[in-house]
């Protein structure tokens, strides 16, 4: 209790001055919430303050932002060889920095990375893990992380899963992330060490494979929403039901998870879905969706701006906008990025919240990759997440939604595959969409074509060896 | 009325004093444990490295009490009775009236150890107060550590180290003799004690908590039937033999005739081969969630669970 009383304050002081964290501190206080858990069978009050933002207050959170910007950037114009030379060229002043002159910063963009990647490591750090995103969008783009920054972000989403009572000793997580994932791979699986919870990392692997292991054994699952979607369909298909699994919650991040899908998970596995934010650029800035579908964006490890699309000043209220996120040191070290426009695409919300978490700032849900707007009129934008949610609302269970969508002459010319509109008349279609706000022209393509039209991570499935020779045998063989 | 002054006279008050003492203090302590939920820190729970600073702060404190001057002394004392008793009264009492009943009665304390030790009745009053604020402090300490996680293997442990430690400063650096002498007839004399004529008989507050830390810990891991072995080691090892020791031989009297009998040492070997024999025969102890779950908190089942039972149990989905 001496010893944990210690290690709190040695945390706060690491996340209040900036500091770099004792990992080996860092990792015991884990243990120590473990052990309190076992002993009590639960934390004390007032636990989640101990992790949780203490910047409540407008003017602490500022204060907190003004600081900590301050703080990473005098350390990237030091260390950053592309910010030492974009502060320099823009006339940056790192010494005075704070939210207000960021905005003066151009941001930081995918490009950059991809183009001079070895600018972005920092002199004197210690690159340990490499990191690809999947390139859903196009290209794969790769991070190095350091082993502090892995042991920090593991450590304290292990301690943030502990007091949310998220993640027990006795836990199982199953993982469905793709392998080339690794900083996630690795997180989950150090977080459940830490935590003392056993992790079986499987991948995109063939879903009745999945089931196979996930039937009366896991207790938690990180997933991808398209996988989830087509778990929840193999699940349907075997009949199986809340009854045959143990799991206590499903984690799902960096897809479109529709109401729809999100429902049927929940009826089908007996287990609470929640969609969180997270990318691998901007490990280990993190958002969490409340039960308004709000996203709520974690400050205390990073700042979260919301850029007009094309204005690139801070998106008016109701205004959509791309997530721009700075992460701070010391939570980010190695190759650290700032103002990184993630292109995720987010509509500030109108006004204050009156949600469970109406003291964290949120904005909506992520409506999808800029890249993937579809402007049907002037001034009138479809997003991604509109178009899934309506395609996965079918009768027909198209799950994970395959579309492709364009702007065609005013509306939206939307091709879907034939098993997705199956019994369903063009009528009945046009309404569907309609009363969606979607003015629509449904066109089928042919079920072959499905997989082509809309790519999703669910795609890029890990083959076992048996997987693989099924799949090369001839048909009809 | 004449005093009586037989050489028994000492010894029965001295066994009285404890026996009583050591008694009140488990029944308040059980009690407590099985009504009265703590609050905790968010995140810890005790363990070894408690037992080393708890034990640091045993060594170093009565060194202190030695070197500091009597009115930042009594201050000390002041402040660790006050604090023990706000953290036991709140949880039943609420903050205000908590802070009330504790102001009164460190007030009176400190008036009656100044007013009053002029008269035997004067003195008993006092004991009979000063009795009720160590009582107090003792079942809320043993409360503080048992309900934070202290188990009976740091209580066993921490015994043992406590029996080495006071043979050493009562026989060999005889510092437990020289605090007795300084605390009695001030406020805040952290003992349990009574007079009858020119006798005053004594028993130390860390006696008594080690006794109630023992008894509510066996209590928690193996619950009352445990509980009450716990209890009748504690009685007979920490108060009765002590007490009745100096009947036998003269070493425990000092230059001062003070009798001064390092009570853990008859204590804490016997209690550290109860626990043993408690593990080697019930397994591994109860957590708190456990002994909160079994039902024990107001009047639970008797019998401890065999860790084979528990196992078997913990096995069956």
């Amino acid at each position: 209790m001496f010893e944990t009383g210690v290690r709190q304050l040695r945390m706060a002081l690491s996340m209040t001055w900036g500091r770099p964290f004792d990992t080996a501190s860092l990792t015991r206080l884990v243990a120590d919430a473990a052990a309190t858990v076992a002993e009590f069978g639960e934390l004390g009050l007032e636990a989640r303050e101990v992790i949780e933002t203490p910047f409540a207050d407008d003017t602490d959170r500022a204060d907190h932002a003004d600081r900590s910007i301050r703080r990473t950037a005098r350390r990237l114009a030091d260390l950053s060889p592309f910010y030492a030379e974009r502060f320099a060229a823009t006339g940056f002043q790192p010494r005075t920095a704070d939210a207000t002159t960021l905005l003066d910063l151009p941001v930081t963009t995918k490009d950059d990375l991809m183009s001079r990647p070895r600018d972005f490591v920092c002199h004197g750090s210690r690159p340990h893990l490499a990191t690809r995103t999947t390139g859903t969008t196009g290209r794969a783009l790769e991070i190095w992380l350091s082993r502090y920054e892995l042991e920090v972000a593991a450590a304290l989403g292990a301690l943030s899963g502990v007091l949310h009572d998220e993640l027990h000793g006795d836990d199982l997580m199953q993982v469905h992330v793709s392998s080339r994932a690794t900083a996630a791979v690795q997180l989950a699986s150090l977080t459940c060490r830490l935590v003392g919870a056993r992790c079986r990392v499987l991948g995109i692997v063939a879903v009745d494979d999945a089931l196979d292991a996930l039937v009366g054994s896991a207790t938690a699952m990180s997933a991808n929403a398209s996988y989830l979607a087509e778990l929840v369909v193999g699940a349907r298909r075997r009949g199986l039901g809340p009854d045959d699994f143990r799991l206590r919650r499903i984690d799902c991040v960096s897809e479109i998870l529709s109401p729809a899908v999100r429902a049927a998970a929940e009826e089908t596995f007996g287990a609470p879905v929640s969609d969180n934010f997270g990318m691998t650029e901007v490990i280990p800035v993190t958002a969490t969706s409340c039960s308004a579908g709000h996203l709520h964006h974690d400050l205390t490890m990073g700042d979260v701006e919301v850029l007009g699309l094309t204005s690139g000043a801070p998106a008016a209220p109701g205004e959509l906008g791309t997530l721009v996120v700075t992460p701070y040191f010391p939570y980010r070290e190695c190759m650290p990025v700032l103002r990184y426009d993630t292109r995720d695409v987010v509509r500030r919300l109108p006004g204050p919240v009156t949600c469970e978490q109406a003291g964290i700032p949120a904005t909506s849900a992520v409506l999808g990759k800029a890249s993937q707007l579809i402007e049907v009129a002037p001034g009138d934008v479809v997003t991604p997440r509109e178009l899934v949610e309506a395609v996965e609302d079918l009768p027909t269970r198209p799950w994970p939604a395959r579309f492709r969508a364009e702007q065609d002459g005013g509306r939206l010319r939307l091709d879907l595959p034939a098993n997705a509109v199956d019994g369903l008349s063009g009528a009945w279609l046009t309404d569907h969409f309609a009363g969606r706000g979607l003015d629509v022209r449904v066109r089928v393509v042919a079920d072959q074509e499905a997989s082509g039209l809309r790519r999703v991570r669910s795609d890029l499935r890990e083959l076992g060896f048996a997987a693989a020779e099924q799949a090369a045998e001839p048909v009809g063989a | 009325m004449g005093t009586p002054t037989s050489s028994t006279l000492p010894t029965f008050l001295a066994s009285g004093v404890a026996i009583t003492g050591t008694l009140l203090t488990i029944a308040l302590s059980v009690l407590y444990l099985r009504r009265v939920r703590m609050d905790r820190p968010a995140i810890g729970t005790f363990n070894g490295v408690d037992i080393v600073v708890v034990f640091g702060f045993i060594v170093v404190l009565p060194l202190l009490y030695l070197v500091l001057p009597l009115t930042p002394l009594l201050v000390v004392l002041g402040l660790t009775f006050t604090s023990a008793l706000v953290f036991g009264l709140r949880p039943v009492l609420g903050p205000a009236r908590t802070w009330v009943v504790v102001g009164v009665v460190i007030a009176a304390n400190i008036w009656m150890g100044r007013t009053m030790l002029g008269t035997v009745v004067g003195w008993q009053l006092f004991w009979v107060e000063n009795d009720l604020l160590v009582v107090g402090a003792a079942v809320a300490t043993a409360n503080l550590y048992v309900q934070g996680g202290m188990r009976l293997r740091h209580v066993a442990w921490f015994g043992l180290v406590l029996a080495g430690y006071d043979a050493v400063f009562t026989f060999v650096w005889p510092v437990t003799n020289t605090l007795a002498q300084r605390f009695i007839g001030w406020p805040f004399d952290p003992s349990v004690g009574f007079r009858i004529g020119i006798y005053n008989a004594t028993i130390g507050l860390g006696d008594l908590l080690i006794y109630s830390l023992f008894v509510i810990a066996a209590l928690k891991a193996y619950g009352p039937r445990a509980a009450r072995g716990a209890a009748i080691i504690s009685v007979l090892c920490g108060a009765v033999v002590p007490a009745l020791l100096p009947l036998l031989t003269d070493v425990f009297i000092d230059a001062r005739t003070d009798v001064i009998v390092p009570a853990q040492a008859a204590f804490g070997p016997a209690a550290f081969l109860y626990y043993r024999w408690l593990r080697r025969t019930f397994g591994a102890e109860r957590t708190m969630a456990e002994f909160r779950r079994d039902g024990d908190l107001v009047d639970g089942p008797a019998a401890p669970v065999p860790v084979e039972a528990r196992v078997l149990a913990a096995s069956v989905p």
